[in-house]
């Protein structure tokens, strides 16, 4: 599914980067750890983490945007990063459980 | 053997047999033959098994001497309890190591049951064990000596420095083809390194499911030396026939426990580096998680060694 038809459907705010990417499947949680070692590549991600370390897991992983909850704001440093590194930054005010509820439902549907 | 032992026998004298016993003994029972003690012999590459009844008491011992003569004389289907050598010479348990000695030069046989004064088996001794037992007392003294310290510092530590902890193989490490800095001091430059060898390794046309396992273990190498090091360290990559090596070096406090670090779920990390995601007591398991084979070595003050390796082979996907 292309990442502009969840951004649509959520009303995402796009801070950075494309959304001319195919997302296949999604991710949740805010243990960088967690994340590493249950996240597949062409995901999306959804968290409350903000700081520029996300950036090199969405990288090592093969994350293709975050989608920052519960109205928080990404670092200057974040949102450098993640032009070098080509990963799309979203955010939201909803809360992570249920962005990742309808991206789920969306994804499941698709 | 006996020589040797009278050396240094005021220094291990008192050694009692409770200290260089083996506990796990390996036992038969009075009914079975000695078909099956040949057998139990064979698997479990021993030459001889004390007997005992079901609450504990030795009864007999059964030694290779004894199958020897059961095929010989052709009765290797008799029950042990016919011809098992009965009242074996024993070890009580608070006997000491010249005493013990005494007794296989005495004897000459290879082991000894142990007994307690019920005459319960607790225990065995072979000169194996007895040997094992010196050379441990023996190196807790060479630690409180000084020459024990030079040789560690002067020989074995540049030896690791310079071989795969995994192979053994020489690792010339200013010829690696990939290497990066770490620099601890800034929290927020974790994982630029995983990121570069992440690049580095898809243009060099590595699969991407391999490259993506070896990018999240030395992102997890590189978290630990950042968060956890007090010091800076070095990511080393080197592409080998069949694999592809990566080895992540600090010079920082170390690790203490190496067993607990690796249990999932176990973090020394302070609360302002868990607010930020880190700290999940998942990083040593990840590394382990995603490479095919791992070692570890560190000491508390001397920094730490990670060695990872990863198969080319498809098969090896996790």
């Amino acid at each position: 599914m292309k990442l502009g038809r969840i951004v649509e459907e959520l009303k995402l705010k796009v801070i950075t980067g494309s959304l001319d990417v195919e997302i296949k499947r999604g991710c949740c949680g805010d243990l960088l750890s967690e994340i590493m070692r249950s996240c597949e590549k062409d995901s999306i991600w959804v968290t409350i983490q903000s700081h520029v370390n996300i950036v090199a897991v969405a990288v090592v992983v093969g994350i293709r945007a975050i989608v920052l909850c519960n109205g928080h704001e990404y670092s200057e440093d974040t949102l450098k990063k993640a032009d070098e590194e080509g990963i799309t930054l979203l955010a939201s005010d909803l809360t992570p459980f249920e962005v990742s509820g309808r991206i789920y439902m969306m994804l499941k549907e698709s | 053997m006996k020589r040797l032992i009278e050396r240094i026998q005021d220094l291990f004298k008192d050694i009692k047999v409770e200290e260089l016993m083996n506990r796990n003994v390996i036992t038969i029972t009075p009914d079975k033959s000695l078909l099956h003690a040949k057998e139990l012999m064979r698997l479990k590459r021993i030459s001889g098994i004390p007997v005992v009844v079901d609450n504990g008491k030795l009864v007999g011992i059964v030694s290779i001497e004894d199958i020897i003569k059961a095929l010989e004389n052709g009765y290797i289907k008799d029950k042990i309890e016919k011809r098992m050598t009965k009242d074996p010479v024993v070890l009580k348990l608070g006997e000491t190591l010249e005493k013990i000695v005494d007794k296989f030069e005495k004897y000459g046989f290879g082991r000894f049951p142990v007994v307690d004064e019920d005459f319960n088996l607790v225990g065995i001794v072979t000169k194996h064990d007895i040997l094992r037992a010196l050379l441990e007392k023996l190196a807790t003294i060479h630690l409180h000596d000084m020459r024990k310290k030079e040789i560690l510092e002067s020989e074995v530590l540049p030896d690791i420095a310079d071989r795969s902890l995994l192979t053994g193989e020489h690792l010339n490490k200013t010829k690696a083809d990939f290497i990066f800095k770490i620099d601890y001091n800034d929290i927020t430059l974790i994982g630029v390194g995983a990121a570069k060898l992440k690049k580095f390794l898809l243009d060099r046309g590595i699969p991407q499911d391999i490259v993506r396992r070896i990018s999240i273990a030395t992102y997890e190498a590189e978290a630990n030396v950042v968060l956890h090091s007090e010091s800076d360290g070095y990511i080393y990559c080197f592409l080998k026939d069949g694999s592809i090596v990566v080895r992540v070096e600090d010079f920082g406090k170390g690790i203490e426990n190496i067993e607990i670090a690796m249990k999932e779920g176990y973090s020394t990390a302070p609360d302002e580096i868990r607010d930020l995601g880190f700290g999940a007591g998942m990083g040593l398991p990840n590394m382990k998680r995603f490479s095919d084979k791992m070692m570890i070595i560190s000491e508390k003050g001397k920094g730490t060694i990670v060695e990872m390796n990863f198969f080319l082979k498809e098969e090896s996907g996790k």
